[in-house]
């Protein structure tokens, strides 16, 4: 099927902002930094209303969107209700910030938070696995999408940290790099389960993924921007001491080709999308 | 009771004029449509070459995935076992077009939601047959209750005997139109075959694509 660009940026801004309350309700339970937290809820509530915009823009009608309410089962209730709650809980976060609210009640919140954002992280991908469409028919597809979740958000949280001190500049170094192995991973389990997906076709190929049409995209925006330049930007971090070294402005950057990276994933997955038969 | 189609492949010349009498009876846009006959083949090598037309429609499953994954239950199963449409209820979110197997669902860019074949309903409803049964040339077409053993297609369907009898490849959507292919035309395909110069416009095979 077609690019479906208005879905390629809910999900890839949903998994942004849900990997960021992730790596906010973290930040909560282990106390790494005070400054992160309002400005991290802020920014999480701008990814998901910019996913949550996007989403609306897929639609023929919009105004008929509460009609959804009343099919629980199906992937849309879902995907809307985790974003509800998700927002809700950001938006408790944010109103208990504000009220100093007890060290207890700003752990559950965020605890509650996190499980919906990584239900909902892994449920923007899992709703294209379906049989009609053998390249979306595996489980290692919303993998995919929940590990972009956790290395942007880790990315993000990064980046938001005021002045950041080098020992938690290395931790989240290591922690980044480790979750760029783990998207590596999801997306070739991918791969290994695209060359094995029944009913094989040239539309549909891993063979079209590594060495044909969508060759160019895969390796320079996944491979290349996705992963291998956040992995090499905040590498970089390590190298040299001071200054330079305690900047957050690498995780940036490396947030921005994450993004690319998920946005690129996403645009080859709906093109990689064909049915069984294709009548018309 | 499961209302549905039977298409006799033995009989059926490829005039295309089931294709036009469907877009003209349902008024469907240029580009779109709800029935098309496609062309398998020719498959083999000279002398022994075999093709045969393919006319495809929404398959009536009995396990339609467009309708489970609906999120506003616009796509239902009829009491006639029909699968339908309610565009008063769609909110175009072409989810329903991504869960179906053969692609028989399209988007009508004017209303903004989605439809495709519904066996000609409003005809049915008044006692007539769907418009591509009535102008088939061939009488290659049958529609009715597939459950009723008194049915022309039920009849059909026992005349032609079980091993003449083919269906689409089944994603867990249990298709319900039967194709009825002897042999002695040609072999049946499970899928688009992949060695014949027929464009994929023309077979119903997807084209692999040049970029994202
Ligand atoms: S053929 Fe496709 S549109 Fe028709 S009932 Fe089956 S799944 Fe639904
Ligand atoms: S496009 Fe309409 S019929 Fe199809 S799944 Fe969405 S609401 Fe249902």
């Amino acid at each position: 099927m077609d690019s479906e660009f208005s879905l390629v940026f809910f999900t890839a801004f949903v998994d942004l902002g849900c990997g960021l309350f992730i790596a906010l309700a973290i930040n909560e339970w282990y106390s790494f930094s005070e400054t992160v937290k309002q400005r991290g809820a802020i920014a999480t509530l701008v990814a998901l209303a910019l996913g949550g915009f996007s989403s609306v823009l897929h639609l023929g009608h919009p105004e008929r969107i509460f009609g959804a309410l009343g099919h629980p089962t199906s992937g849309i209730f879902i995907e809307s209700s985790m974003i509800g709650i998700t927002g809700i809980c950001v938006i408790a976060y944010l109103y208990a910030l504000q009220r100093n609210a007890s060290k207890q009640t700003l752990k559950t919140i965020t605890l509650v938070g996190a499980i919906t954002a990584a239900i909902l992280a892994f449920a923007v991908g899992d709703s294209y696995v379906m049989g009609a469409r053998p390249a979306w028919d595996t489980l290692t597809l919303p993998f995919v999408y929940l590990a972009s979740a956790l290395l942007m958000g880790a990315l993000a949280y990064a980046a938001l940290l005021v002045e950041p001190n080098a020992l938690m500049i290395q931790k989240m170094k290591r922690l980044v790099q480790a979750l760029v192995v783990v998207q590596a991973i999801a997306i070739i389990a991918y791969l290994v389960a695209l060359s094995s997906a029944p009913y094989s076709d040239a539309s549909r190929s891993a063979s079209s993924v590594l060495f044909g049409g969508f060759a160019m995209l895969f390796w320079v925006g996944i491979v290349i921007i996705g992963l291998v330049v956040p992995f090499g930007l905040v590498y970089s971090q390590s190298k040299n001491d001071g200054a330079v070294a305690l900047s957050n402005a690498p995780f940036a950057l490396g947030l921005m080709c994450a993004f690319v990276g998920a946005a690129v994933y996403r645009v080859i997955m709906f093109n990689l999308g064909t049915t069984v038969w294709q009548f018309f | 009771m499961k209302k549905t189609m039977v298409i006799d492949l033995d009989r059926c010349i490829g005039c295309y004029s089931c294709e036009m009498a469907c877009k003209m009876e349902n008024d469907v846009a240029l580009g779109v449509y709800y029935n098309k006959v496609l062309t398998i083949g020719p498959m083999g090598t000279y002398p022994d070459i075999q093709q045969y037309q393919l006319p495809t429609i929404c398959q009536q499953c009995y396990n339609p995935t467009c309708v489970d994954v609906c999120p506003t239950g616009a796509s239902f199963k009829a009491a006639d076992g029909t699968v339908m449409v309610d565009k008063e209820l769609c909110i175009g979110c072409k989810y329903c077009m991504m869960a179906c197997p053969y692609g028989a669902r399209s988007y009508n860019a004017e209303q903004k939601v989605v439809e495709k074949c519904t066996l000609c309903a409003h005809l049915t409803a008044v006692g007539e047959k769907p418009a591509c049964v009535k102008v088939c040339c061939s009488k290659c077409r049958f529609f009715g209750d597939i459950d009723d053993p008194n049915s022309e297609v039920a009849k059909v369907l026992k005349e032609a005997g079980a091993e003449n009898i083919h269906s689409l490849p089944d994603r867990g959507n249990h298709p319900s139109v039967k194709y009825i292919l002897h042999r002695k035309t040609a072999q049946w395909q499970d899928l688009p075959p992949k060695e014949t110069w027929r464009t994929p416009h023309q077979s119903g095979k997807k084209e692999e694509k040049r970029h994202g």
